[in-house]
């Protein structure tokens, strides 16, 4: 949706602009041995197989490998009222200019027709370019390289039978020496370990292949795992969650702080169609996963994603509180809106928020989000609160066919505060957040134009 | 910016800006004023409408984020304007001014369908939303009432007020 | 003759000299009103049919026995409509499924055309029974001869003429007998009326005509009036109500918002919308993001550092002063008795800003068509606009019509029809082309009319008995009526002029020795914003000062403030009440009360800690017009927290005869709930010259779970009817205030009564 375009392109942006911060910094390490590692040939271009070449069955599997690793969420143009799916140039803008995606429709000029399945597949295992320079990690090889080869043969298949579509993206207009590709050898040389995903025997085959999924094709943690000073993913913090430039991605391990816990039913619901009733809606970058992406994958996969991370966040052991914890929500629910109320914060909650979110007991409706219970009020920050008030949620994203509105021109930065901090005052048993009124002003810098055009 | 959608149950498309405000676009391109502009800011209840068969505020809800869905407004809510509530709502002789009803039986529409027996706390919830400046609240908790008994097939309350004549 | 007699006396007179029926033919082939049958109710223009007959300007019949009843009052959810239509068809006996409606436009025909006051049944109740009777003679003749009988062996009923053995419809009469005769109004005045006893529609639960279309989104609006061809238009506020002048204008962002046209800077002769800028756009929406991106720099008038605070100090410093004000009631003897008290106690008690927050914001479309100006609205008072829209736009008042949609709301806002100036001042600027200028919330509020802050101080001199031997009362507030309609105002006993809205409800009905009450303009006020007539007028907080300080007068003296209260009403002197408005005077007031008591056994109930009950009792809206209100509150208060819960309400009305009981009750719970909402909800404070809330992120008007449980009864009365738009607010605030005492001994004297206000107080109780 238009509203959340600018989030999601800052959220790729993001793993740019940490990667351009690597790439000064392993030139400064960077020596003569470095050369030779970071050197890589140019493939020979070939002519652009005929669609006939592969056969249906690879090209329908290489489609299932494209939505699982959301191609066409960053190589399709969405500004400038969008482009032809894959035909790159999505803008990713940093401070120090814009570098746009290239087109992977296999038009031989401007597209990747005249690459080889060689060259495309070390572009997947080694993040080189077919002309040997280096990619961005914005790109996230780091994750593509655990991809089967069967996997990456297929999705070849796949994207060279599209429709060609003859797009130059625009020029970047990143500066030099951040536009120097070789330097992120050195990021790779530090962060980097190439390899194919190698499945656990201590687990079965439904959790192994989820974890080939979600570590690989889906690339999950290039989102929600925190990031060093260099931007590499920190191993040892994995799935702790992490800020994609305003939104947070939540922790998907037993760090997810809500008081219901992320079961593997919560979870298949959240990635299937996009809505975990206990949790919340995926918004802002998660927005396009479930609906757009993860939808096309057979059911088994979905499950098997939600299988691993359950797994991973210990469910089965935390979740025998959630009845409880279902139940205090739903008290909470009600605090302040029914009888009298003079508070003058329960009662900006009570006009712009209550009607839709007001619960009763034993369980939330469907369609009705129960805050006490969602991510956004438990995270560390108030950042998801602030962005879902702002942007609102599109019919196509979170709970299908529902929309949520945007408060942009209706609540100042005081009102956003006040409705935060009275929520996690009597919604949650978390501490207080600071500074509420300067980070919803800092959230709202965050959307270039406003969502809505409404009155005040 | 076109935008396609269902309204009252037949398809639209409306050449608009994406970040118009629903409710004008309902008011003003389609010609549907049914659906009423109080506070602009979500906090009074008077432009609701249903999107997917929720309430929902038209004054801050794009018109982009409403692509593909079903909206519902009062003029469509029932096509002899005889659902249930409606019903009640003239019963009960509900309105005053009337400016904020048709927000009020969408709301509680849908009130309805998320709580088909509601208690007087559930009202409160949801109803809370929608503000009555004419205070009609009275009739309005009566009306719902009264409508969820019919719906279920159940004797309505009594019309009238609560006044004695002594 | 009354007060509004007199004065819609006056605008009769001047409004028919000025010229004949000009709009006619226009005017009656382009009406609004409701047609039956109920399910196919609408609101849009229709064509009025011939062959009618007409007896007087209020009411026709036509060939197929509809019978159309002309209402020139705002509909804005009282159901005036069919409240008046009540009283014309059960005089002329007509068959009520055949009554239709019409809200009609602004002819001088109808002479004064003002909604407010709560007087519409009031004022109406005499002429629409003439004007019933005139129809009902004119059926029977006529029916008699097609007959073939005598008027006098004829009888009329549902429609029907019966005699002879045979009856004939009102309709058929009309189609067979072409009836023409016409009424004067000296002529309407000598006809019999009915017997109470005889009365078949007026009490009688109805459904009410307006209702129908408001539950399926058909009924029409102000704002939802659309014409080929027109623009949108939002303005752009100044800083100050007053004073304010234009220095510059920059369009240069604006004109980057598709749909921008351009902006116009009113010149306004009537004074009314002074430095206000208009944004023009082909949509709403781009309008409301233009006026945002459009830079104005302006010099503001001298108010725009005024505070609330200020406004008080003001108020007290008026007080203070012996010179000045107006003596509503000057008693000979009311200084000698206050120095000769064995005691004087004296209180003052305050009252905050209050906004309309009328749910439909204020909008008018404006176009010149035809050699005329023509104005599509809500508005409560067209004969108070049409004038300054003349002044404004430098033409004779002859040359504008306004088309009076349904309103979104009154309560006193669009009796200050203000909006509709710079709709045509903007469509002036654009060569007469239909301009709709909507204002948003924010504008809206800024520029509210508000009910204007208050100060009242009460002094009472008290024998050794403990009886109140002399009275003094002052009264100080921004007055609407001084701003807006001087003309309008009344006379003192001094002959200076005083606004009646600003004081009304301080002229009590108790014994109290002699008195003065002197009104005071508080000019800071005046400058600062338009005053405005808010629900229940200045009735909304002189009974906040008087029912309180009797209630204090009472625990000092340790009396029973309700034995009190009815020891004081005796009804004599100026108390006693004359026919027809006050029938009886204060003994109505003490019967009202006394019921009350009754009901919530008073003295005789023993409930939780720190819940009590309170009352208060007053006379409606004025004095010429007494609709005996008796009302009383049961709160909690939360001693920690200060928090004060309302619990339930009771009040007992005697408003003499209720033509429509359904919506009579409809309008006293309304106006109840807005009582607690200014007791305990709402409210607001001027801040750098102009009200600080702009929406309900701030502004916390009373929602459905904020009702109290509530019993209100009317006396059964055969009197003639009073208003009963108002009067359920003016007792609450004082009924919960005298509560929230009875409950924790801490008592409050301003409004709104906020938590802290009550901590503060009950720290007082405890400290003292
Ligand atoms: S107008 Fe939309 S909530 Fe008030
Ligand atoms: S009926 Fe007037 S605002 Fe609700």
């Amino acid at each position: 949706m238009v509203n959340d375009t600018s989030s999601r392109h800052r959220g790729a942006f993001t793993l740019l602009k940490r990667a351009v911060g690597a790439a000064i910094l392993a030139g400064v390490v960077g020596g003569g041995g470095f050369l030779a590692y970071a050197w890589y040939p140019s493939i020979a271009p070939i002519a652009k197989p005929a669609a006939s070449s592969f056969s249906d069955e690879a090209v329908r599997r290489g489609a299932l490998v494209a939505a699982a690793g959301y191609c066409a969420e960053c190589h399709t143009r969405q500004d400038r009222g969008g482009g032809p799916a894959l035909a790159g140039d999505y803008a990713m803008e940093t401070p120090f200019g814009a570098i746009y995606s290239p087109n992977i429709t296999p038009d031989p000029e401007t597209g990747i027709g005249h690459w080889s399945e060689a060259a495309f597949k070390r572009a997947m295992n080694r993040g080189v370019s077919r002309d040997g320079s280096h990619l961005y990690p914005a790109f996230p090889f780091d994750h593509f390289t655990k991809v089967s080869d069967q996997d990456v043969a297929d999705l070849y298949a796949y994207l060279m039978t599209r429709a060609p579509v003859h797009m130059e993206h625009r020029a970047n207009t990143v500066p030099f020496p951040f536009s120097i590709r070789l330097l992120q050898a050195g990021w790779k040389l530090m962060f980097f370990t190439p390899g194919r995903f190698r499945p656990d025997p201590n687990h079965d085959t439904q959790w192994n292949r989820g974890a080939y999924l979600a570590e690989g094709d889906a690339h999950c943690g290039s989102c929600h795992t925190p990031r060093n000073l260099l931007g590499a993913e920190k191993a040892s913090h994995a799935y702790d969650g992490a800020v994609i430039d305003g939104w947070i991605a939540p922790p998907l391990n037993d760090h997810n702080p809500t008081p219901v816990v992320w079961t593997e039913d919560e979870l298949f619901a959240y990635l299937r169609h996009g809505v975990a009733p206990l949790h919340g809606s995926a918004a802002g970058p998660m927005a396009p996963v479930p609906h757009q992406f993860l939808s096309q994958l057979p059911e088994s996969d979905v499950r098997a994603i939600a299988h691993y991370y359950a797994d991973l966040d210990h469910a089965a052991a935390r979740a025998g509180q959630d009845q409880a914890a279902i139940a205090v929500a739903m008290a909470q629910s009600k605090i302040d809106l029914t009888g009298p109320q003079t508070d003058p914060d329960a009662r900006l909650y009570q006009g712009a928020c209550a009607a839709c979110h007001y619960n009763a007991a034993p369980a939330p409706v469907s369609g009705r989000p129960e805050l006490a219970l969602n991510n956004a009020l438990w995270l560390d920050e108030p950042n998801n609160l602030f962005m879902v008030m702002l942007h609102g949620i599109g019919a196509a994203e979170g709970q299908d066919g529902i929309a949520m509105p945007s408060f942009y021109a209706g609540l100042s930065d005081a009102d956003m505060a006040r409705i935060a901090a009275y929520l996690r005052r009597t919604r949650t048993t978390r501490p207080p957040w600071t500074d509420l009124e300067k980070k919803a002003a800092a959230m709202r810098a965050t959307l270039k134009t406003p969502p809505i055009n409404a009155s005040h | 910016m076109k935008t396609t959608f269902e309204l009252n149950g037949k398809p639209v498309s409306v050449e608009a800006p994406g970040d118009t405000p629903l409710l004008w676009v309902l008011r003003d391109d389609l010609d549907l004023t049914g659906t009423k502009f109080g506070c602009g800011i979500g906090e009074c209840g008077a432009c609701t409408v249903h999107v997917g068969g929720r309430a929902t505020r038209s004054c801050i809800t794009p018109l982009s984020s409403i692509e593909g869905a079903a909206v519902t407004t009062i003029e469509g809510l029932d096509p002899a304007g005889e659902h249930p509530v409606q019903v009640a709502w003239r019963d009960i002789q509900v309105p005053q001014c009337g400016y904020c009803q048709s927000g009020q039986i969408m709301q509680a529409a849908s009130l309805l369908k998320d709580y088909p027996h509601p208690t007087d706390d559930e009202i409160d919830g949801v109803m809370g939303g929608s503000l009555c400046r004419c205070m009609t609240y009275i009739r309005i908790r009566k009306a719902i009432k009264q409508a969820a008994a019919q719906a279920a097939g159940q004797p309505g309350e009594q019309t009238g007020g609560d006044a004695t004549h002594g | 003759m009354g007060k509004l007699e007199r004065i819609a006396a006056r605008q009769d007179g001047r409004a028919l000299s000025r010229r004949g029926f000009l709009l006619t033919a226009g005017g009656a082939g382009f009406v609004f009103g409701f047609a039956r049958p109920a399910s196919a109710a609408q609101t849009y223009p229709s064509a009025v049919p011939g062959g009618l007959f007409e007896p007087t300007i209020w009411c026709a019949i036509g060939p197929d026995g509809t019978v159309n009843v002309n209402i020139i009052r705002a509909e804005m959810g009282q159901h005036v409509g069919t409240a008046l239509a009540r009283i014309i068809a059960d005089e002329m006996e007509a068959d009520w499924d055949k009554v239709k409606i019409t809200q009609v436009d602004t002819d001088p025909k109808w002479g004064l055309m003002v909604t407010g006051g709560s007087w519409s049944v009031w004022m109406t109740w005499d002429v629409f029974r003439q004007a019933g009777a005139a129809a009902r003679t004119v059926m029977i003749e006529e029916g008699a001869k097609l007959l073939g009988t005598t008027p006098a062996a004829c009888s009329a009923r549902n429609g029907m003429v019966t005699g002879n053995g045979r009856s004939i419809s009102y309709g058929d009469i009309v189609a067979r007998g072409r009836p023409t005769r016409q009424f004067t109004p000296d002529d309407m005045a000598k006809l019999p009326l009915k017997p109470a006893t005889e009365r078949r529609l007026i009490g009688k639960p109805v459904a009410a005509l307006d209702i129908p279309a408001k539950t399926t989104g058909q009924a029409i609006y102000g704002i939802d009036v659309k014409i080929d061809g027109m623009v949108y238009a939002r303005p752009k506020m100044p800083p100050t109500r007053y004073g304010t002048k234009v220095l510059s204008v920059d369009e240069t962002e604006a004109r980057t918002i598709p749909g921008y046209q351009r902006h116009v800077v009113l010149d306004d002769p009537s004074g009314i919308v002074p430095g206000w800028v208009v944004v023009i756009a082909s949509t709403y929406p781009a309008a409301i993001r233009a006026a945002d991106a459009l830079k104005v720099e302006w010099s503001p008038g001298e108010t725009h550092t005024v505070t609330e605070a200020e406004i008080i100090a003001h108020g007290h410093a008026l007080i203070a002063r012996p010179d000045g004000g107006t003596y509503v009631f000057d008693d000979k003897g009311t200084q000698d008795a206050l120095h000769e008290a064995s005691r004087v106690m004296e209180r003052s008690y305050t009252c905050a800003s209050v906004a309309h927050y009328q749910l439909e914001p204020v909008n008018a479309i404006a176009r010149h068509i035809d050699g005329q100006w023509e104005i599509h609205t809500g508005n409560q008072w067209q004969s108070l606009v049409l004038p300054q829209l003349a002044k404004a736009l430098a033409v004779p008042a002859e040359q504008i019509v306004m088309r009076t949609y349904l309103l979104g709301g009154g309560f006193g806002r669009r009796l200050n029809g203000d909006y509709a100036v710079p709709a045509a001042l903007a469509s002036k600027a654009l060569g007469g082309v239909p301009v709709k200028l909507i204002l948003t919330r924010s504008d809206d509020m800024a520029f509210d009319s508000i009910r204007s802050p208050s100060v009242q101080t009460i002094r009472a001199g008290l024998d050794p008995q403990g009886h109140v031997t002399g009275m003094r009362y002052d009264a100080v507030a921004g007055w609407p009526t001084e701003v807006m309609a001087p003309a309008f105002m009344q006379k003192g006993v001094d002959n200076k002029p005083y606004d009646q809205f600003a004081v009304a409800g301080a002229d009590h009905w108790y014994q109290v020795g002699p008195m003065q009450l002197r009104a005071i303009s508080n000019d800071l006020a005046n400058r600062t914003f338009r005053p405005g007539w808010l629900r229940s007028v200045s009735a909304g907080w002189t009974p906040w000062a008087l029912e309180s300080f009797l209630d204090e007068v009472a625990h000092d003296l340790k009396k029973d403030p309700l034995a009190m209260r009815l020891s004081m009403l005796t009804a004599q002197g100026r108390n006693a009440g004359s026919a027809p408005d006050s029938n009886g005077g204060a003994k109505r007031q003490a019967a009202v009360l006394q019921r009350l008591a009754d009901k919530i056994g008073w003295g005789r109930t023993t409930l939780p800690a720190d819940t009590a009950l309170g009352l208060a009792t007053s006379f409606g809206q004025e004095r010429g017009m007494p609709t005996w209100t008796a009302g009383a509150a049961q709160v909690h208060v939360d001693r920690k927290t200060g928090v004060v819960t309302c619990q339930k309400l009771w009040l007992v009305i005697d408003a003499g005869t209720i033509v429509d009981p359904g919506g009579a009750l409809a309008q006293t719970e309304g106006a109840a709930l807005w009582g607690l909402s200014m007791a305990l909800f709402e409210g607001s404070e001027i801040v750098g010259g102009t009200i600080r809330d702009r929406n309900l992120d701030t502004y916390t008007p009373l929602r459905i779970p904020d009702v109290p449980d509530m019993d209100i009864e009317f006396a059964d009365s055969t009197e003639k009817p009073m208003g009963l738009g108002e009067p359920g607010v003016t007792v609450i605030a004082p009924a919960i205030g005298n509560a929230v005492f009875n409950a924790v001994g801490a008592r409050l004297r301003h409004l709104p009564i906020r938590p802290e206000a009550v901590l503060a107080a009950l720290h007082d109780t405890t400290t003292a």
